[in-house]
């Protein structure tokens, strides 16, 4: 059932069919129970002796006997003949039909034992003979559709089906076609062709043209729509099992990016139409009108979702709609019976098989070694047996038998690390430390629903219970969440209501970015050291060691956050009230927001293991916070349709604040590390605390007009004022205007005649949107702060402490101003061969102008914080498509493809002032990304690698190039010189795909379903950072690549894996260059659904609407040249793509689930 | 109808309108937790942004110590006195290959952390007539002034010495100004104006140990003066000082009778720091305030980890051997032969470490195997880098008393220990060789023998000298037995009677002894240099050595000093991008880079 606007036309338009159900002669039949008819009259046996008797009093004497009950109409059939019955134990049936075989008389037993009674008196002629055909109705997803229209085609004749579905219709003529009709879904036509059951499926009419769908604070018929507007296949989305409604969202939607990765719990990045910001580029999610986050809201709750992607759609909301909208329509109550439904799931996360960082084992390891250090001598005498460490000195090696490795001189010293004496026994095979920290990971979920109300009142209830269970092991997500969604009507012209989602989260978090989580630190980790020293308890590596590299342990990493968490607390709705008066206004309030608290709390155990700061402090930090955010809106809608005209218009005006405030302390040094010793004033040195507080407002006044001539030609107008404390008094407000205009070709005369066609609408837009999520609330100020460690200072020469100092934290600029993005769009939507093939298309142009950004200022300016300033200009072009081919092969199978797909081509068009460019994307060989004029947003940046040196004179031969030498890379002589400088950095990448799209598949045959999602992403890519870590040798022991087994040498010349070298080299790895980056495209098939719901003969008796079974695999391949773990990269927009050790998105899983009705 | 419409529209503008009168108020937020310029217009807001410019003398913002003003790097590792010898850290490799780009992460660190240094002393000046007498009196508002002149000149030539061509940003360079100032003037005169008001103004003593005094300025605009070759502007200057300079704490300039109370947190601000970095511990700001620029200096000794990135090179420890004859050092032949060292020699093995005759500045500038290590014990092979890459001796100044654990010492971002021990930018020990120096070009030869005999003096008294442990228990302390065989002579007439030539090697080479790894070699060279490419040679030479040694330093296996580019060092590329105006920078990157 599609988006109604107001509850009451539904139950406006439940009325007119009851109306026309008086026509029929069935009305009594509407409200049918459960029992099985069939097997109740096959199982009830009667006993009868009548002589002389009417028929009238046998089936009296029946309803006497048995729970049957006769209907006819009297003056339709004659009952009255005398028949003569001597039946023993005969079933019903077997009675009936001695009775009226015959006489010409059907009769018919529907499920709850009535029995009916043809009206014919005439014996049609066989063929044509009338049937009676019962059925049931579901929606799409198999749910009982209640209030379904079934009609004899040509015929006033009919019915609706009843709170379970199921429909009864006598006296069909057997050529007779069924139309099925409810608002909201496709009308379909079924002929009868002998059958006398037809269960059918309704197919939510996702395009029909009147349904209406949630746009800027209202709704519109898909009709009347100008902007670009994207209506999300809700229940394909579904099928992917994911606590995050966003995640979910990857390729349903054209013109909708999302890259993911794969914790629990983690946030996506999400961009619509391309990078437009070099901030935050999330678009505004509304959820029932108030901001909210999608990540953690459920699939299951949510009942449509709309994304406005241009001006003409978007720009209602001004400032806040930059990035694009995404509208969210939480399920209300509906009036009716009540209705409940139970939905889980569990699913295994199945890490990679095998060595999936190619990493190599220990053999190869000395192997690779000596390459690089001929003369080092670890593995001189073969790979030693052990590595030990004794106070005061760095790890060594050891073979067995070497006194120094006698476990009695093991010591394990809580108290001091320096006393230490650690063994560890090499491990030979080698260590796979992905394996070690990855594991199968059982999630489950669990979502009931209860719903229904009256027309006066009507309520929606929800929990949800999502235990979300990473591979890589210590992560997860919980979350428990309730939604109480309400709605009332006073009187007429009244209607409050409120939404109210509360949820409770528990994780643990995941780093993602940088080179100090778990898996980046598979690949710094040598394969020889084992996971446990000798001990078998204590984590191996070693410290304060060359032999062991400087990575840390990855499977201490991961354990020893088992106690850290992040919880929070979230209550985010709002209340609203709505009254119609004058008969065409309504004035609508709505306040609400959300409040969110939050905890945190982590303990850093002594890294014993640790090669850097194995005799640290252990420290524990505590965080608490809230954040608040407050939305009051007022709105007056006109609505008025005259002659030709059809007129929407609405004002407004809304209020927003977003206020906070956080405290944080930490201490180290903790005498015991157990976790319930752990509390903050227990801790002994290094005490630290501090606060934060932020609070920015917003107020704003906007107003739409919708005008539709005759249906055929449309106009929107809108526009917004916002006021933004951010900005400094001069430039606090703007306005972000807009107007759309549509064609509905298909309705003119001269294309009356064109059968194929079925609707062809031509609209555009043209408008300006703002954004200032980058900006930060003081940036109009310059301010004074001070801090421990940039300001204060021992003036006094005291060795043991410090006086405040101050200094200038932040410069101001009081020009700063809105960013604005000014938004074109064209396009078509177009359905064909009787709706069979639907196509929507757009071209747009995203000019973003003024983009916030902090400052790029020399050094000379001073230390103190830049302002952001109205930077530049980017600009995206691009082309959104998609479509959805329907259908049928023979009567049982149905199917839906819906394909889309998003081009974007990304430029950034100026960046006035000084260099015309800004780096970004710092790692430990520099900056890796570029924002420069001319090219994509976050393009790579550095050297580009035209191949290996093959000898000496190769390199005598070439540009003077620091380091080089046979085997390392040559690179491109950009500016012609003499000599590699860095004139010669150029463009090596681009992050940004060519284009992203989606393909939906879903089969039902029957009972079954099948269903099907593909993602893909062409074009982009990636830094593979990794690789500086594992091709690299260095006098630490790093982790190794196997790939260097084939590195190239003198006798390996065509190898294109440059040269195992002993150290870093300008001619290698050591700066950033193309080698580093990657082909990112990919192809994922992300879901793989099989779904087998129960026949209702199965459910009828243990009173179920609906009891569906499915199996589901994720992941099941993936198409890619990326040599890491998983191309989709995300990061922030300015820089993203770079692969630090991000935690894959395409681990398999597989689910099995229900979904339970009754 | 008509009156419930008038009724309708009321009650609808007023609930629309009602939010909009409240605005003008409800949309003035002030930033949390920071204070405007306004508010520090007082004797207090002054002081304390004076105490914020004073943090960063030593060129570190916060954890950064690549930058740091002690130069470990742009001295000690560029002119070979140190070595990181490995090429682990690519970025430290390229300081000593002397192949910098101006693209150098660490170079823009550097010239980041001055500027930044020097628009905090710019605040000070620019907030500072905003103050009411009444609440400042003049004279203090001048000590504040002079204070904050005394920074930026210390920071410009800071910048001055490392690249020559920078811009000087004076207090009416801001946001809101044209700021971008060419690096084509000479800023040297500038520097010099604003020691000299410092010089001028500053009270000879002041109340914190940490504050520039008058003679600190007038040390530092002699040292500017000599960095110009400006000798005789710098001698009577120098005598001055040598004659009448006191500390900030109002004690005479004196050299301390035990070098190592100079490197040690307990006996500093003595009499022979003329101004030194107030570094500091166990603040609260977890070590940031510590001294940084020598934490990855510090030998490997538990719990000082991830250290050993300033290795001693094999020519510095040679320089300190002494003619067993008279006990002066051997500028022309030091470098013939490396003294007995351990390379190669597995932890437990015997040595015996050289014995001949040594400067015992040596072994209070460098750590050697089994020469007492302070009180951690004999110095083990452990203790110090990968030998075959960088060679077996360890930089022992700037470390710590096992004794001053945790007292002088906190963990520094939880892989190592930082300690509060102070960076000496001048002290009175180089005063006397610059004054030294300058006799020598312009002056008495005998009285520049008079300086480096009263430097040499110090160093031969055993009272400073690294003693052995009592019973071999370094937890014991020290016997009186000179740890090794020490012998230090005076110069007696050699410089009148060998002439200028002489006594300049001779006053040149005191300094590598007496000043070793402080941060100030690559700078003298530069100043001996003066176009003639006696740097080049110099360091060339001791390239060359460094490469027979049995340490592989593959850093230096292609190193080359380039006469006319390495003296200085490249300006950053993006301060020359950042510094468009016209289509061009107002900043010239310096010749050959």
């Amino acid at each position: 059932m599609k988006k109604i606007d107001e509850s009451g036309d539904l139950i406006k338009g439940l009325r007119k069919m009851m109306l026309m159900m008086k026509l029929t002669t069935f009305l009594l039949l509407v409200f049918v129970m459960h029992l099985s008819a069939s097997v109740y009259s096959q199982r009830t046996k009667l006993s009868i002796d009548m002589r002389g008797q009417s028929i009238k009093e046998v089936l009296q004497t029946i309803e006497s006997q048995t729970d049957f009950r006769f209907i006819y109409e009297n003056e339709k059939v004659n009952l009255d003949s005398k028949v003569n019955l001597q039946v023993e134990q005969k079933s019903v049936e077997d009675i009936l039909k001695m009775l009226f075989v015959d006489r010409g008389i059907q009769y018919s037993i529907t499920r709850n034992n009535l029995i009916l009674i043809n009206p014919s008196g005439e014996l049609p002629a066989m063929v044509q003979q009338p049937k009676t055909i019962n059925g049931k109705v579901t929606d799409s997803s198999g749910i009982p559709l209640p209030g379904v229209t079934v009609v004899i085609q040509g015929t006033t004749q009919g019915t609706i089906s009843g709170a379970d579905g199921s429909y009864f219709l006598a006296n069909v003529p057997a050529d007779a076609t069924l139309v099925f009709s409810f608002v909201g879904m496709r009308t379909q036509e079924i002929p009868v062709a002998g059958k006398t059951s037809i269960n059918v499926m309704m197919d939510e009419e996702t395009i029909g043209l009147e349904e209406v769908v949630a746009v800027g604070y209202g709704t519109q018929r898909k009709k009347d729509i100008t902007g670009a507007v994207a209506i999300v296949d809700v229940q394909s989305m579904k099928s992917i099992p994911t606590g995050s409604a966003i995640k979910a969202l990857q390729g349903q939607a054209s013109g909708v990016n999302i890259i993911s990765n794969g914790a629990p719990g983690s946030s996506s990045q999400i961009f619509i139409r391309g990078i437009g910001s070099f901030g935050d580029t999330r678009p505004l999610v509304l959820v029932d009108g108030v901001e909210s986050n999608l990540d953690n809201i459920n699939s299951n709750e949510i009942e449509s979702i709309q994304v406005l992607k241009d001006a003409g759609a978007a720009s209602i909301y001004g400032v806040r709609g930059s990035n694009g909208v995404i509208i969210v329509t939480t399920k209300r109550g509906k009036a009716g019976t009540m209705s409940v439904s139970y939905d889980a799931y569990a699913s295994v996360q199945m890490p990679f098989g095998g060595n999936p960082l190619n990493m190599a084992n220990t053999e190869e390891y000395a192997k690779i070694w000596s390459v690089a250090f001929p003369s080092e001598g670890s593995f001189a005498n073969g790979v030693p047996d052990y590595m030990y460490r004794s106070p005061g000195s760095p790890a060594q090696w050891a073979f067995s038998g070497d006194p120094a490795v006698d476990p009695s001189k093991y010591n394990f010293d809580d108290g001091d690390a320096n006393n230490n004496y650690i063994i560890s026994k090499v491990s030979k095979p080698g260590t796979n430390w992905y394996q070690e920290i990855f594991d199968p990971a059982l999630s489950q979920n669990h979502n009931v629903t209860v719903n229904g109300g009256t027309e006066k009142s009507r309520y929606l209830f929800s929990v949800n219970y999502l235990d979300e269970n990473g591979a890589l092991i210590k992560t997860f997500n919980k979350r428990y969440s309730a939604r109480v969604n309400t709605d009332f009507n006073i009187g007429k012209n009244i209607r409050i209501g409120e939404n109210a989602y509360l949820y409770y989260i528990n994780r643990n978090g995941y780093s993602n970015s940088g080179e100090y989580n778990a898996i980046t630190n598979c690949v710094r980790a040598p394969s020889y050291v084992p996971v446990y020293d000798i001990s078998g308890m204590k984590y191996s590596a070693t410290f304060n060691s060359p032999i062991v590299g400087n990575f840390k342990n990855p499977v201490a990493v991961q354990e020893l956050q088992k106690n850290n968490r992040n919880l929070s607390w979230t209550m985010v709705g709002n209340v609203y009230a709505e009254i119609d008066f004058l008969k065409h206004f309504t004035l609508r309030t709505s306040y609400g927001g959300s409040i969110t608290g939050s905890y945190s709390v982590g303990f850093g155990f002594k890294p014993y293991w640790d090669t850097e700061g194995f005799a640290s402090n252990n420290s524990l930090s505590e965080t608490s916070g809230y954040d608040k955010y407050q939305i009051w809106t007022n709105t007056l809608y006109y609505k008025n349709i005259f002659g030709k005209h059809r007129i929407n218009g609405l004002l407004g005006s809304e209020t927003i604040k977003y206020d906070g405030r956080s405290v944080t302390g930490s201490r180290q040094d903790y005498y015991s590390q157990d976790f319930n010793y752990l509390l903050l004033q227990n801790g002994s040195s290094t005490i630290d605390n501090s606060s934060s507080a932020y609070d920015n407002r917003l107020f704003s006044l906007f107003g739409r007009i919708d005008y539709s001539f005759n249906d055929k030609y449309l106009l929107g107008v809108s526009v917004r004022r916002d006021g933004s404390s951010k900005f400094g008094p001069n430039k606090r407000y703007g306005i972000f205007p807009s107007v759309s205009l549509g064609w509905q070709v298909s309705e003119e005369a001269f294309m009356k005649g064109v059968d194929w066609l079925d609707n062809l609408k031509i609209r555009g837009s043209y408008g300006v949107l703002g954004n200032q999520s980058n900006i930060s609330t003081g940036n109009a100020f310059s301010s004074f702060t001070s801090n421990m460690d940039n300001s204060y200072y021992d003036i006094a020469g005291t060795n043991n402490s410090s006086q405040i100092g101050f200094y200038q934290g932040t410069i101001g600029n009081l020009d700063t101003s809105w960013e604005k993005d000014i938004v074109t769009n064209i396009g078509f939507d177009m359905a064909i061969l009787g709706r069979k093939i639907e196509i929507s298309a757009e071209y747009y142009k995203k000019s973003i102008e003024g983009l916030l950004f902090s400052e790029p200022l020399p050094a000379v300016v001073g230390g103190a914080a830049a302002p952001t300033i109205n930077i530049g200009d980017i600009q995206n072009t691009g082309f959104d498509i998609s479509g959805i081919f329907r259908g049928k092969i023979g009567n049982e199978l149905s199917f839906t493809i819906s394909p889309n797909i998003t081009t974007y081509n990304n430029k950034v068009v100026s960046i006035p002032g000084t260099a015309g460019y800004f780096d970004t994307g710092s790692t430990r060989i520099g900056n890796l990304v570029r924002n420069q004029q001319g090219h994509p947003v976050s393009s790579f940046f550095g050297y580009d690698v035209i191949g290996l040196f093959q000898s000496p004179d190769d390199v005598a031969a070439s540009p003077t190039q620091s380091q080089a030498g046979p085997g390392q890379f040559k690179y491109r002589n950009v500016d012609g010189d003499e000599e590699i400088s860095p004139d010669d950095r150029t463009f090596i990448g681009n992050p940004n795909p060519d284009f992203t799209y989606g393909i939906n598949l879903a089969l039902k045959y029957g009972n079954l379903d099948f269903s099907a999602m593909i993602y893909g992403s062409q074009g982009n890519e990636v830094v593979n950072f990794l690789k500086w870590y594992n091709y690299y040798t260095s006098w630490y022991h790093n982790g190794i690549s196997r790939d260097l087994l084939n590195a190239w040498s003198a006798e390996n010349p065509t190898s294109t894996i440059p040269a195992v070298l002993g150290s870093t080299s300008f001619s290698e790895n050591s700066v950033p260059n193309s080698w580093y980056v990657e082909d990112g495209s990919f192809l994922k098939l992300r879901s793989v659904v099989i779904g087998y719901s129960l026949p209702d003969r199965l459910l009828q008796p243990i009173a179920v609407q609906k009891l569906r079974f499915y199996v589901q695999a994720e992941n099941l391949f993936q198409i890619t040249n990326y040599s890491g773990l998983d191309p989709e990269v995300p990061g922030s927009s300015s820089n993203f793509g770079i692969d630090f050790g991000n935690y894959p998105n395409n681990h398999r899983k597989f689910i099995v689930g229900v979904n339970l009705t009754f | 109808m008509k009156k419930k419409l008038n009724k309708t529209i009321i009650a609808t503008c007023l609930i629309l309108v009602f939010p909009f009168i409240a605005c003008d108020d409800y949309m003035e937020v002030s930033p949390y937790g920071s204070v405007s310029e306004e508010t520090l217009a007082t004797k207090a807001g002054v002081t304390n942004l004076l105490t914020g410019a004073y943090s960063l003398i030593d060129g570190v913002n916060g954890s950064f110590f690549w930058g740091d003003n002690s130069n470990w790097l742009f001295s000690d590792m560029a002119s070979h006195e140190a070595t990181r010898g490995s090429t682990s850290n690519a970025n430290i490799t390229f300081f000593e290959a002397h192949t910098i780009l101006p693209t150098h992460e660490y170079v823009e660190k550097k010239w980041d952390g001055c500027y930044d240094g020097i628009q905090r002393a710019n605040d000070v000046l620019r907030i500072l007539p905003k103050v009411s007498e009444k609440e400042l009196p003049a004279g203090e508002a001048t000590q504040i002034k002079a204070e904050a002149m005394f920074i930026r000149g210390l920071l410009h030539y800071e910048l001055a010495k490392t690249w020559k061509n920078v811009p000087y940003i004076d207090e009416t360079v801001i946001y809101n100004s044209d700021y971008l100032v060419p690096n084509t003037d000479r800023v040297y005169p500038k520097i010099e104006a604003d020691f000299q008001f410092a010089a001028d103004n500053l009270a000879a003593t002041k109340s914190d140990a940490g504050r520039a005094n008058s003679w600190a300025a007038k040390s530092f605009l002699a040292v500017v003066q000599m960095q110009q070759g400006k000798y005789s502007e710098a001698l009577p200057l120098l005598t001055d000082i040598v004659t009448n300079g006191v500390t900030a704490s109002g004690d005479k300039y004196a050299l301390v009778p035990n070098y190592w109370d100079n490197f040690k947190a307990s006996t500093e601000n003595n009499s022979e720091s003329v101004f030194a970095v107030q570094y500091t511990v166990n603040d609260g700001a977890s070590g940031i305030n510590g001294n940084q620029g020598r934490l990855l200096g510090q030998p490997v000794v538990p719990p000082c980890a991830g250290g050993g990135s300033s290795t001693v090179s094999f020519s510095t420890v040679n320089a300190f051997k002494t003619d067993p004859g008279t006990g002066l050092p051997l500028p022309d032949t030091y470098n013939d032969s490396d003294i007995t060292n351990d390379m190669g020699l597995a932890e437990s093995a015997p040595f015996t470490p050289y014995t001949g005759t040594l400067d015992p500045r040596l072994d209070l500038t460098v750590g050697r195997r089994d020469i007492p290590l302070l009180d951690w014990g004999l110095m083990r092979r452990s203790w110090g880098p990968n030998q075959l890459e960088r060679g077996c001796y360890v930089l022992k100044k700037f470390f710590f008393y096992k004794a001053d654990l945790d007292v002088n010492t906190e963990s520094f971002g939880g892989w190592t220990t930082i300690n509060n021990i102070n960076y000496c930018f001048i002290r009175f020990a180089d005063i006397l060789l610059r004054a030294a120096e300058c006799e020598v070009e312009t002056g008495s030869l005998a009285k520049a023998e008079q300086y480096v005999n009263m430097v040499r003096a110090r160093a031969a008294d055993p009272v400073g000298w690294v003693k052995t442990y009592l019973d071999n228990d370094p937890s014991r302390g020290f016997t009186d037995t000179p740890a090794a065989n020490y012998f230090v002579g005076l110069y007696n007439g050699q410089f009148t009677a060998n002439g200028q030539a002489y006594a300049r090697k001779a006053v040149r080479f005191e300094r590598r002894l007496e000043l070793a790894c402080e941060g100030h070699r690559f700078f003298d060279l530069q100043r001996w240099d003066n176009g003639t490419g006696y740097m080049a040679d110099e360091l060339n030479a001791v390239i060359a050595h460094e490469r027979t040694t049995p340490a592989t330093f593959p850093a230096l296996q292609n190193a080359v000093f380039t006469k006319g580019r390495n003296e200085i060092y490249p300006i950053p590329q993006a301060q020359i991008d950042l510094s468009m105006k016209d289509e061009e920078s107002v900043l010239v990157q310096n010749p050959n880079y």
